[in-house]
């Protein structure tokens, strides 16, 4: 491995000292580093995961009620998320991506049905009213489904906000700076902004609860809980589906 | 007539700059990483916008397998050269079992038999679940039959139940709890009041479940959660951007 080169040239002078050349073989070396390089390779985790912050009301039911009623019907809106699922308990997937459906209804649930036929009657003002949206996200940077409808219950805090944005972008105002104003445009009490309640079917993904949350933090909702599914809910969301029979 | 002389080369190459740089690339490695975490269920979690690190120190995380069974690991301070050697993850743990023990039996009346050897045996173990009646016999297990009585999802032992325990409290009147709610308080009630307030303020806790699980299966375990006023945690998701 390691050699020991004596370099004598000429002849042999008494008393001149020997040049030693060492040379040491590293290879072996190199080939243990790589090893122990692959293995830490393989057993680290690079990518942390993140978390997000969730505060539930607390099991007293009594505040929630309440604040559903104080909002305002051009305010409050209320998602109730389900998935459609295979055999298997997988999501379905289809052109769209997973198939997490929100039927959604502004201000509060309409079910009256005077005619006795069995389905909702037309809201006479228009809120009250199921409808079903998509998780899709964006589309060339313009907001599609749901995102779309909460954008434009929160607009006006929403416009504010980009304002700061493009400032903070430009490195006009400072990071915390523009949390600072974020953060009170979000919680500005004289901006039209919505009341969204989380509400989740037991066959809902976990995951279209997180998107659901998601989206008021891309929406710079201020206002939202996750409340439970109840009967009324239930039961508009078959009225929908006796109306509009899937294919 | 000259010989012609082949000149003989030598094929060694120096290896000692590949060796410098591979060196290099192992300290990196060495001082970036953080270790896999052994958990008895794989789980894809969900991704959000969030950017928020999950702790590394001071949380409880409680694990959601798709089937519904529950699992908790208890991570207490890393930096014991500042803190209390009572606030590391092995003292909370070693704690929070003896907590937990003493609540169990005093609700059920049933004796769980954990030693001193099990406490020191318990506070190794990253990820359990198993229902504290059992808790003894799982400790005298060794390591590859824990692990596999953990992550064996068809046994009915593993996971941490979340089945009703009535009993009467102090008044007299008649109270239902749980196993994991009994551990979560025990957790919360360690001597660490980092983790503590981490727990109060929501960071503490994190949740962590597959992206497809039914609702129905998380929400048993919110619905825990909340009945303990703990209704502040977080959820452990993965990172996407706002576009998609």
């Amino acid at each position: 491995m390691a050699q020991i080169e004596q370099s004598d040239k000429g002849g042999k002078k008494k008393g001149a000292q020997k040049k030693m050349s060492i040379h040491v073989d590293f290879t072996p070396m190199v080939d243990m580093n790589m090893l122990l390089i692959t293995f830490f390779m393989l057993c680290t985790t690079m990518i942390k995961s993140q978390t997000l912050n969730i505060s539930l009301p607390s099991n007293e039911k009594i505040e929630s009620e309440e604040q559903q009623s104080k909002a305002k019907n051009s305010e409050a809106i209320t998602l109730i998320l389900t998935s459609e699922r295979d055999a298997k308990g997988n999501v379905k997937e289809d052109g769209q991506g997973k198939m997490n459906i929100i039927y959604y209804y502004e201000g509060k649930p309409f079910v009256e049905d005077k005619d006795k036929d069995g389905l909702i009657d037309p809201s006479p003002d228009g809120y009250g009213v199921v409808r079903a949206e998509r998780f899709v996200g964006n589309e060339g940077g313009v907001e599609q489904g749901i995102r779309k409808i909460l954008h434009n219950k929160n607009k006006e805090a929403l416009a504010k906000i980009n304002e700061q944005k493009k400032l903070w972008r430009d490195k006009q105002i400072s990071d915390e700076e523009y949390q600072k104003r974020a953060k009170e445009i979000r919680n500005d009490s004289t901006l039209v902004r919505p009341v969204v309640i989380i509400k989740a079917t037991p066959e809902a993904s976990w995951e279209s609860v997180i998107t659901a949350l998601d989206e008021m933090q891309i929406n710079q909702i201020s206002r939202y809980q996750i409340d439970n599914i109840n009967q009324v809910d239930s039961a508009m969301i078959l009225d929908y589906l006796a109306k509009n029979p899937k294919h | 007539m000259g010989k012609v002389k082949i000149k003989r080369k030598s094929t060694l190459i120096d290896m000692t700059a590949m060796s410098d740089v591979t060196v290099l690339l192992l300290t990196f490695f060495m001082l970036t990483s953080t270790f896999l975490t052994k958990e008895p269920v794989t789980v894809i979690t969900p991704s959000s916008v969030s950017e928020i690190k999950v702790p590394t120190s001071n949380v409880a995380s409680i694990l959601v397998s798709p089937q519904g069974k529950v699992f908790i690991s208890i991570l207490g301070e890393a930096d014991l050269a500042t803190f209390d050697e009572s606030w590391g993850s092995e003292n909370v743990r070693k704690e929070a079992l003896q907590a937990a023990a003493k609540r169990y039996e005093e609700v059920t009346g049933k004796k769980t038999n954990i030693t001193a050897m099990d406490l020191e045996k318990f506070s190794k173990i990253g990820t359990f679940g198993v229902p504290l009646s059992v808790m003894h016999e799982f400790l005298a297990l060794d390591q590859t039959k824990q692990d596999e009585f953990v992550s064996d999802m068809t046994n009915p032992q593993a996971g941490i139940p979340m089945n009703d325990i009535v009993f009467q409290n102090g008044d007299g009147r008649e109270e239902i709890t749980n196993e994991f709610q009994i551990w979560m308080r025990a957790i919360y009630n360690s001597s660490n009041e980092n983790l503590r307030d981490a727990m109060k303020k929501g960071e503490g806790i994190a949740v962590k479940a597959d992206a497809v699980t039914n609702y129905k299966t998380i929400h048993g375990v919110l619905d825990n959660l909340q009945t303990i006023k703990m209704n502040r945690f977080s959820v452990m998701t993965a990172l996407k951007t706002e576009n998609d």
